[in-house]
């Protein structure tokens, strides 16, 4: 039964690299049925590079009124995609290059992994390179404790708890019963988040084969030592978001490790005392911001 | 005395001669000779070989058939049935079996129009309980619709019991006997899901197999005399039966019939045999049609969900339902097959008459059953809340009858809508109501997708509807409203409202939402899967 296979791509002022991540998803040998490209209200000339593909048959723009963060774009482009029908959503960054064969590995992957676990898999993502081809550290799919029991079987797939927002396919099922992401977090650990509300169902798989470049300035993950007043604004983000995670979903003891764990890198980083403070708010409005899980609509 | 004239299966000939001629003392109407028809042929075909002795009444008041339940079994009756006539009947295909005779009194019930009400469940606790519906409908459905979340979220929460899979035994070929269909309704009422249960009888007949159709809930059967079951063997079934008497008129159906396939529209009794059917008959295909996804008791699609691993495929009418099976309750993709009725009562491409309303009243409809499924009294609050907006800017009319009606036309005089809303009975074509409409409003609180909506595209007219079942698939985005009847209402006028001082905007609502209607009329056809089907059942 062949599988009708949307793409999602949430942009924002990144007009530069936006034309080549839809190039190369467009040129997928395994091509894509459709791409839902989802505008969260730029200001560059973004319209201009998206004008170059309003007229093609497989690509749907959507230009929302008002930036609603990652999260937000990636909800509404998801929830499109499945109330077209979509059986299967492949969601990706505005500065995330499929490799070619990227989404056919995915699949294949997902199908494999599926068929050996005698079970269904709620996700299955790519590798995520840098632009020199090394890991792009902040893309990590945490792996499970029985991480290689596909790999020992000679599949090329790891077992694994979660991931990022950067090239990673979701079956309709996996919409279905656990929803779409929270738009609410806007920006960050909305990925950890919503793949880890997935797993609830089963773990997901990292295909070996299936691999993307992530256009990032700078290869680095996600520190707290690295707070400054510039990128400040995503870490409000950040903890809030993660604080609410781990006092709701998990425990108080979770979220007292993670106030354990944000403490040490502020300080290891020497972090100004002023946007401690501020990120220690945020870990408070984490306790009581408990935003709840949307459904699509079931269309055609 | 006059004449019986009963119906014959269309093949195979008759099931039973008649032994003594029928003496009738008042003449019987087409549906009681179909449903006398159909008790003769259950109670030959539970006593094969043996003469059958029956005594036939009728009832006075609203009383429901009793054609094939244990009551037939005794020779008495309350005081309000009226005997019309006797006749001796026999199973054909047998040698006489016994010497004995077997009589059985056959009641045909009560006139139809005194059986449409609405079912009074017995007790003080039901007496209250109508009361306060009847008094406060929107507060009593408001605590009915917040119950309904609950058994949402419990429903989605936990997993539903299988009934054990088996291997399949080899298929044991052609009988020799005349091909035939088994189906399985509710009733024949033929609205909705029985509108399409009717439509593959028709299919059925048409591609050269002999339909034989049951049916398991009590009513006055007022559609049987349709030309859908001419040539059918229609058998309604009244509870309880014997089991005895169960089994052995499935095995003399399939003794008599080559059973190619059984196909289960609503009708719990079919449903619940289905293992046994599988065990004994397994050349048998097992396929059932699911329409609506019941919150509140699970319905057919748990029935369905439960017997799946007996079932050979499940057609759903909407992707609401493909998606609960397949996501949800994890049943194989190929299994399920979307195939929707958006065709079944109107051509589904048809373009709309393009928008003409340009001045006088905006007309807002409410069109369908006065159940409480449908919540006819929230579209009477609605007409009153507008009224008291918008005066004669708007117009109302209100196009139905059913269980509810009296409350409803009560609820009309109450409220002072009498010189605000119209009042028409089905006696009216709907489609001189959708010809006059701008906008119709659907209040239900569940649905699975609304034949009306469609019928209403196609006369141009704008459907606001509650946002249930997949009434997303063929209404706009904007015009869903909630399901609880406070937000219903408010945002419902709001809605309207809005048309009202913005005409120019029904246009462009009414253009995105046949866009919305012609891509579900794109998904596969209801009437195609069938063709196909009967056609692989004949070959």
């Amino acid at each position: 039964m062949t599988l009708d296979v949307a793409a999602v791509v949430v942009t924002f002022n990144r007009a530069d690299k936006l034309g080549r991540v839809l190039d190369d998803v467009l040129a997928q040998e395994r091509p894509v049925d459709r791409v839902v490209v989802v505008d969260n209200a730029s200001t560059d000339h973004t319209p201009e590079v998206l004008a170059r593909y309003a007229d093609h048959p497989k690509v749907e723009i959507m230009v929302l009124p008002e930036n609603t963060g990652g999260a937000g774009g990636f909800a509404t482009g998801m929830a499109r995609a499945y109330e077209q029908g979509a059986d299967a959503i492949w969601i990706m960054d505005d500065d995330c290059y499929p490799h070619p064969g990227a989404v056919g590995a995915l699949l294949d992957g997902h199908a494999a992994a599926e068929d050996r676990m005698g079970m269904r898999l709620p996700f299955a993502c790519s590798v995520v390179q840098w632009s020199n081809g090394d890991i792009c550290e902040m893309n990590n799919a945490e792996p499970t404790w029985d991480w290689a029991k596909l790999l020992v079987h000679g599949q090329q797939n790891v077992l694994v708890n979660s991931c990022s927002f950067v090239s990673v396919l979701f079956p309709r099922w996996a919409i279905t019963q656990f929803g779409l992401p929270l738009r609410e977090y806007f920006i960050w650990f909305d990925d950890q988040e919503y793949t880890r509300r997935l797993i609830a169902a089963g773990p997901g798989v990292q295909v070996l084969d299936s691999t993307v470049t992530h256009d990032l300035g700078v290869n680095r993950g996600v520190n707290f030592g690295d707070v400054n007043d510039g990128n400040m604004w995503k870490f409000e983000y950040g903890v809030r978001n993660e604080a609410s995670y781990r006092w709701h979903r998990e425990d108080p003891f979770a979220a007292a490790r993670f106030a354990q764990r944000l403490w040490r890198g502020l300080a290891g980083g020497n972090v100004p005392w002023r946007l401690r403070k501020r990120l220690a708010k945020k870990f408070v409005e984490g306790i009581r911001f408990d935003p709840k899980p949307t459904f699509p609509r079931t269309v055609l | 005395m006059s004449a019986l004239d009963l119906p014959t299966p269309q093949h195979g000939g008759p099931l039973f001669t008649v032994t003594t001629e029928p003496r009738l003392f008042s003449p019987l109407d087409e549906r009681e000779t179909r449903l006398l028809a159909g008790a003769l042929t259950y109670q030959t075909l539970v006593h094969p070989g043996v003469d059958v002795r029956v005594t036939v009444t009728r009832a006075n008041g609203p009383t429901p058939p009793s054609l094939t339940d244990q009551a037939t079994q005794r020779v008495e009756w309350p005081d309000h049935r009226e005997v019309v006539g006797t006749l001796g009947v026999r199973s054909t295909g047998q040698d006489p079996t016994t010497t004995t005779t077997k009589d059985v009194v056959v009641d045909l019930g009560g006139p139809v129009d005194q059986l449409s009400g609405l079912v009074r469940l017995p007790g003080r606790l039901n007496d209250v309980r109508n009361a306060i519906r009847a008094r406060a409908p929107v507060a009593f459905d408001a605590l009915r619709q917040r119950q309904t979340d609950r058994l949402e979220n419990r429903r989605l929460s936990r997993p539903l019991p299988r009934i054990g899979a088996f291997e399949r035994p080899e298929h044991t070929g052609a009988s020799g006997q005349p091909p035939a269909v088994l189906f399985g309704m509710h009733w024949l009422e033929l609205g909705g899901a029985e509108r399409w249960a009717a439509e593959t009888v028709r299919m059925a007949r048409d591609a050269g197999l002999q339909p034989i159709v049951v049916t398991d809930r009590e009513s006055a059967h007022p559609d049987i005399v349709s030309d859908v079951f001419d040539g059918a063997l229609v058998i309604p079934l009244t509870h309880p039966m014997t089991s005895d008497d169960e089994s052995t008129l499935l095995r003399t159906l399939f003794d008599r019939y080559d059973i190619r396939g059984v196909h289960v529209h609503h009708c719990t009794w079919l449903y619940q045999r289905l293992p046994w059917i599988r065990a004994q008959f397994p050349g048998t295909q097992l396929v059932d049609s699911l329409h609506v996804l019941e919150w509140r008791t699970g319905g057919f699609v748990d029935i369905a969900l439960r017997l799946s691993n007996v079932i050979d495929e499940h057609h759903v009418i909407s992707p609401q339902l493909r998606d609960y099976l397949v996501d949800r309750q994890n049943l194989s993709k190929t299994k399920v097959t979307l195939a929707t009725l958006a065709d079944l009562t109107v051509p589904a491409a048809e373009e709309p008459p393009a928008a003409d309303h340009v001045d006088g009243p905006l007309t807002v409809a409410f069109v369908g059953r006065f159940t409480q499924q449908k919540r006819p009294y929230l579209f009477l609050r609605l007409a009153r809340t507008l009224h008291r907006r918008l005066g004669n800017r708007v117009r109302f009319v209100m196009h139905g009858d059913g269980e509810l009606g009296d409350e409803i036309r009560r609820d009309h005089a109450r409220l002072g809508l009498q010189s605000v809303v119209e009042m028409r009975t089905p006696a009216t074509p709907v489609s001189q109501t959708l010809e006059e409409a701008d906008v119709l409003v659907i209040c239900s609180d569940n649905e699975g997708v609304t034949l009306t909506s469609f019928e209403a595209d196609a006369h141009g007219v704008l459907v606001v509807s509650a946002d249930v079942g997949s009434q997303a698939s063929v209404v706009v985005d904007d015009l869903l409203v909630p399901r609880h009847p406070g937000p219903l209402l408010a945002r419902t006028a709001d809605l309207v409202a809005g048309l009202v001082e913005d005409p120019a905007r029904l246009a462009s609502l009414r253009s995105a939402q046949h866009a919305k209607v012609a891509a579900f009329a794109a998904l596969p056809r209801a009437r195609d899967w069938t063709r196909d089907l009967y056609e692989r059942w004949n070959s």
